[in-house]
């Protein structure tokens, strides 16, 4: 500061005729420099607002793409939903439907019979009219005439009337008889017809139900293809739901892959380790992780190839024959690799063994060795565990392939989250920067406000003065 | 795609590669033990080829190197290196060259022999040839010794700057003499003496290790 006055033995004058000094140059210079202040303004708080409205443009066009992208995957999902209920639909009717001529043909078949038999039963043999009526008038009529001749041959009208009619009494009895039997052999005849016709009415249940569930996809199409709130709404909902679903199964499935490490990387180093590293880990541990990666790409395959999982489109719209191909190819190979596992794991209690029994003799113990009936336990355990870890990492495909498709929404949610932040965090900066621009000039305003005011009075004298010599 | 850009490519590829693959050296250990056998400390022996194959020996994993060597009159020289190892990197290999490496010291234990002189310095000098040999990532010193030097008249054992550049040296089961039971001032000063030389030449850490069980813990922390 010292090195700033003009005489240092009078630091108070020094300082007063500095003061003066500077407000006069800065009185002088006000104009370029409230100028270049507007000009650090404009450069640097409406450089940090057009950043914040750019990112703000940004972030909407991600929402927007993010709705987009919902909704596609909405009428996807739809159409994918209707079009498993066609199949299902095409299915039926080439499974049950083909059945159909056959189902036919079998009732009019029995409804023939039953016809035929109803016919049989209305062939009755008719009884001879009047002749009941014609004997009782004949059996009054015997004894009233008195001629024998007359009498005897009443008597053998009246005979052979009752004889006939007697004939005409057994002939209806076994005819009655017959229209039983006939009746009785139509009983089963009814019953298949009972039965069929039931089996139609499921046929035609299951028909109605897939219609019914067409009816309710169809609706959901058709809501969503409009793409109103309520279904964006909905869908950003249901891929929230899986992200954390899906995320959740993966953490676990992490885990297991991370026990399945553990599993063989001891055995690996026994069967590959040259002392080399890739990226960091022991080319056996990397080999390790490679086998387990092997073991989820596979079981992506065969989802794929069963027609679960849709991760390699080509895979799905592969013909059958190739698709059977993949995935009875990539069976045999999980299995190999199941069982290669199976005897790392036997190797891995071996090596553990041998280790401990090492220890135990450099130590100098005489501890007694585990019992041979709980190594063969736990040999045993971790073969079954080497052998069935890998099956289980193959059903990663499927939450794997959910997670894939949920966490897109999820990070580009994030991603505007970001975005969003940065821009009011522009904003807040851009609001501060100004503000502190407007103090400081308001200061410097301040510090020069006596030759300001002794200037604006001297204008205004001599503005006085001109008017005056003016009047 | 032009050609440039493959070419550029390939080179990327190649380099991530080649950064990506590395040597094991930088991760393996290498520690050398240190047996005074002079004075009263040769007593000791038993003990010590105890704690070094019960505490340091099973710490031991694939790649690692072991030195052993002992403490007496004149100890910068071949023939104090009485054991080395350097473990193979297949896990079953490695427990076999343990147990032969833990029966050469037992035959060595066997042996009888006392030095009238202490020459720690020159112990430790040995050590260093041999660790920096071995490239590993991680070196340690372990001295089995009460600490009190005592060098034949003209011999200079006098430290680089850089001699103990990258090694942890530690002091493990240092016994006190008569006079520091009298002035633990005298064991404390030798002690603080140590560890002001082999800082000042270079060396990463300095410790005294008083409970045999804490080495497995020292080793993990040397890596």
């Amino acid at each position: 500061m010292e090195t700033l006055y003009f005489w240092p033995e009078m630091p108070g004058l020094s300082i007063v005729v500095l003061l003066l000094v500077t407000m006069l140059f800065l009185w002088i210079a006000r104009e370029p420099i409230h100028k270049a202040f507007e000009a650090l303004l404009e450069g640097t708080s409406g450089g940090l607002k057009k950043m914040a409205d750019s990112a703000k443009q940004l972030a909407e066009k991600m929402r927007e793409r993010d709705r987009k992208v919902l909704l596609e995957s909405g009428i996807g999902d739809a159409k994918q939903k209707l079009q498993e209920e066609f199949q299902r639909v095409e299915m039926s009717y080439t499974k049950h439907l083909s059945n159909y001529p056959a189902l036919q043909r079998k009732l009019d078949d029995s409804i023939s019979k039953i016809e035929t038999d109803y016919k049989d039963c209305g062939q009755a043999t008719p009884e001879a009219p009047g002749w009941n009526e014609a004997v009782a008038s004949i059996a009054k009529v015997q004894g009233s005439s008195g001629d024998r001749v007359i009498e005897k041959m009443l008597s053998e009208i009246h005979k052979s009337a009752v004889d006939g009619e007697k004939r005409a009494l057994t002939e209806l009895r076994n005819t009655t008889s017959k229209r039983h039997k006939i009746l009785s052999s139509m009983a089963p005849v009814w019953k298949s017809i009972s039965k069929q016709l039931k089996e139609v009415g499921e046929l035609v249940g299951s028909v109605l139900d897939t219609t019914n569930r067409i009816d309710k996809h169809m609706t959901q199409f058709e809501k969503i293809s409009k793409g109103d709130q309520d279904s964006i709404d909905t869908l950003a909902s249901r891929a929230n739901k899986l992200f954390i679903f899906s995320s959740i199964i993966m953490v676990v499935a992490a885990v297991g892959a991370f026990v399945n490490f553990r599993l063989i990387a001891l055995p690996m180093s026994e069967l590959m380790n040259d002392g080399s590293r890739f990226l960091g880990m022991p080319v056996s541990d990397f080999s390790a992780l490679v086998i387990i990666l092997i073991e989820v790409f596979l079981g992506v395959f065969i989802m794929d190839a069963l027609g679960i999982t849709n991760i390699i489109p080509q895979i799905g719209t592969m013909e059958r024959n190739k698709r059977r191909l993949i995935l009875y190819a990539s069976l045999f190979f999980l299995f190999l690799f199941a069982c290669a596992e199976a005897s790392l794991g036997v190797l891995r209690e071996m090596l553990t063994e041998a280790k401990t029994a090492a220890n135990q003799a450099l130590a100098g113990s005489s501890a007694a060795v585990a019992s041979q009936g709980a190594s063969q336990i736990t040999v045993t355990g971790q073969a079954i565990l080497g052998f069935v870890l890998p099956w289980v990492l193959a059903l990663v495909a499927m939450p794997l392939e959910v997670f894939i498709e949920s966490s897109q929404h999820a990070f580009r949610k994030l991603l505007i989250l970001l975005v969003n932040t940065f821009a009011s965090l522009c904003r807040m900066l851009a609001f501060l920067i100004e503000y502190i621009i407007k103090i400081i000039i308001h200061l410097y305003d301040a510090y020069i406000i006596i030759p300001t005011k002794i200037g604006s009075l001297a204008s205004n004298r001599g503005k006085l003065q001109n008017s005056g010599a003016g009047r | 795609m032009d050609m440039n850009n493959i070419r550029a490519f390939i080179i990327i590829a190649l380099s991530l590669v080649c950064s990506a693959c590395g040597d094991n050296k930088r991760h393996e250990t290498a520690i050398c033990a240190l047996m005074d056998i002079s004075g009263t400390y040769a007593d000791e022996k038993p003990n010590v080829i105890k704690i070094v194959k019960a505490g340091i020996v099973p710490q031991m994993s694939p790649g690692d190197s072991l030195f052993f060597i002992t403490i007496d009159s004149n100890s910068y020289d071949e023939q104090n290196l009485k054991a080395s190892l350097t473990l193979d990197y297949t896990p079953s290999k490695a427990n076999r060259q343990k147990l032969a490496f833990a029966t050469k010291l037992d035959e060595y234990a066997k042996t009888g022999g006392q030095a009238r002189f202490t020459d720690i310095s020159g112990a430790m000098m040995l050590c260093t040839d041999y660790l920096k040999k071995t490239g590993s990532g991680n070196q340690s010193i372990i001295v089995f010794s009460d600490m009190r030097e005592e060098l034949k008249e003209g011999f200079k054992r006098n430290f680089d700057e850089n001699e103990f550049e990258g090694i942890n040296i530690a002091a493990m089961n240092v016994i006190k003499l008569s006079p520091d039971s009298s002035d633990p001032k005298l064991y404390r000063d030798r002690l603080a003496s140590w560890e002001k030389r082999v800082l000042k030449s270079g060396a990463n850490a300095w410790e005294v290790i008083i409970d045999p069980l804490k080495i497995p813990e020292y080793i993990e922390r040397l890596r």
